[in-house]
């Protein structure tokens, strides 16, 4: 059997991928994949003091072919993601993806919800990707363009309980893709969105031995929680130059979830 | 290796409407990708240049001669399938049609029009997805593809068989997603935008100047969408839809191509 040919399609031989978030399972699996499909690496972290988790992300970076650059955030958000953006075209010798995995679940009553959490969440999950859109583009627009990828969630366009400022969050990292897809779909960005579906990961409230969770899996078309690394196809896809008419949309990967609802 | 899980390798596919435009491009993207092929169309005459581009590549091309609009011919193409290759690992519902009565009044819509459009847009799709189910059932895998277009989401003017059925098809595909994500049969959707086939369709499109993009889409890149649909590397994407048009349908209600400061 001739072996297939095509598989350069999807190559990312000579990119130079930032991820944001890869302190973050899904940033972990995205750098992962990137490397694997043969892009250069920077992981990021937005969180003061990972350093240690992104050498664990970066040794898999290195198991699956690329040399990663590692960047913790050292100043305030909006001066490092402008340095990193930087930082990853000087270190990678330019810059053609940022994945934006920033991703900080927070689940609680909307009665006890203060002002300060609004604000930190909203920082945390829209502020950010916000950010590192404007600081990527940036970047990108003088070399010609690139492509951003923000990781979402199912829940953008559907409600749950206990999660009202994460839900609104999530909805507008969906609807931020689009409108910044329109403005730069012509200087050469293209923007796309990941939606997660339930994960199975540290931070997930849905892998507890608890009521919640056991219903959950028993509403999930596969019955199971999406493993991070089930994002990687998707993402690679929207990276890769294959997708070079796709641009202002989102894939979700939820096994079907999102059909049902 | 991520990008192993891209290939194609040993897998049959049935690509309906395979005799040209994005059927063609996808059929010998498949093939490309490692896949044996099943083209099936109406004109013979198509089929074999498909076949033909298919074959370049090393790979097999069985034709089928098929009017999907006829249950009876559908289930014969499957039939033909497997006892050709045993199997059946990946179906692409691609035939289908413009509406030819598009712009009519709807009191002058004849019954049989209404008919026409339904069967050929969505009663295909049904059809080929009752066909192959059970042996994808047997195999507990398979990969459903449905194509379907924007007017499946967004009302048209006077258009009024196609929105319906390409809309049916965006529901057949989630309800097929939900039945069979147990047999581990993944089904999905692609929403083209506009792939122009010719010159005059080029010139009435305006080359995709009102595209948010800029340009209209080449059927060569509708390949590598179904590539990573029909392949492990989706394997957790599920009664989704990906549209592959140039940004339009992010900008759904605005007038796409320009934005409010430079419009004018």
């Amino acid at each position: 059997m001739p072996s297939s040919t095509s598989s350069n399609d999807f190559s990312l031989e000579g990119k130079s991928a930032l991820i944001v978030g890869a302190e973050h399972s899904v940033g972990r699996a995205a750098a992962v994949a990137l490397a694997e499909a043969g892009a250069k690496i920077l992981i990021a972290s937005q969180e003061p003091g990972t350093d240690k988790q992104l050498k664990e992300v970066a040794k898999l970076v290195t198991a699956a072919g690329a040399k990663p650059v590692i960047r913790v955030q050292s100043a305030t958000m909006r001066a490092d993601l402008s340095a990193t953006a930087d930082f990853a075209a000087k270190e990678l010798g330019g810059l053609d993806i940022v994945v934006n995995a920033l991703d900080t679940p927070a689940y609680g009553p909307a009665e006890a919800s203060d002002d300060t959490a609004f604000d930190k969440i909203m920082e945390n999950n829209l502020k950010t990707v916000w950010m590192s859109c404007q600081e990527g583009a940036r970047v990108m627009l003088p070399r010609g363009g690139g492509v951003i990828v923000n990781i979402t969630s199912v829940l953008a366009e559907r409600g749950v309980p206990n999660a009202a400022l994460y839900c609104a969050a999530k909805a507008a990292v969906l609807n931020l893709t689009r409108a910044l897809a329109l403005e730069w779909a012509r200087k050469g960005i293209r923007v796309n969105a990941i939606q997660a579906g339930w994960l199975d990961d540290e931070s997930s409230p849905a892998n507890k031995d608890d009521e919640f969770s056991k219903n959950l899996l028993k509403y999930l078309p596969y019955n199971r929680l999406v493993k991070p690394e089930e994002l990687g196809g998707a993402l690679l896809y929207l990276c890769s130059p294959a997708a070079g008419f796709v641009t202002g949309e989102s894939i979700a990967v939820d096994g079907g979830l999102r059909a049902r609802v | 290796m991520i990008l192993d899980s891209l290939k194609l390798d040993g897998k049959v596919a049935i690509v309906t409407g395979a005799g040209r435009g994005l059927g063609r491009a996808m059929a010998v993207k498949f093939a490309d990708s490692g896949a044996d092929v099943v083209a099936a169309a109406r004109t013979q005459s198509q089929l074999e240049e498909t076949a033909d581009a298919v074959k370049t590549t090393g790979r097999k091309c069985l034709i089928v001669p098929t009017d999907v609009t006829v249950s009876a011919q559908v289930n014969a193409l499957a039939e033909a399938t497997l006892k050709e290759f045993g199997k059946i690992d990946i179906l692409v519902n691609n035939a289908g049609g413009g509406d030819g009565t598009l712009g009519k009044q709807l009191p002058d819509i004849t019954d049989d029009d209404w008919r026409r459009g339904i069967d050929t847009n969505l009663s295909s799709q049904f059809y080929a997805c009752r066909a192959v189910i059970p042996q994808m059932v047997k195999q507990k895998r398979g990969k459903i593809i449905n194509i379907a277009s924007g007017y499946g989401l967004r009302g048209g003017k006077h258009n009024f068989m196609y929105t319906c059925s390409k809309g049916g098809t965006i529901q057949l595909t989630r309800s097929m997603a939900l039945t069979y994500a147990q047999f581990n049969i993944q089904t999905n959707c692609i929403v083209p935008g506009i792939f122009p086939h010719n010159e005059e369709m080029m010139v009435f499109f305006k080359g995709g100047k009102f595209i948010p993009i800029g340009r209209v889409g080449d059927d060569s890149e509708m390949g590598p969408l179904a590539v990573f649909l029909a392949s492990d590397a989706s394997n957790h994407v599920n009664g989704e839809l990906i549209a592959i048009d140039g940004g339009g349908l992010a900008g759904g209600i605005t007038p796409t191509g320009v934005s409010p400061e430079t419009s004018n």
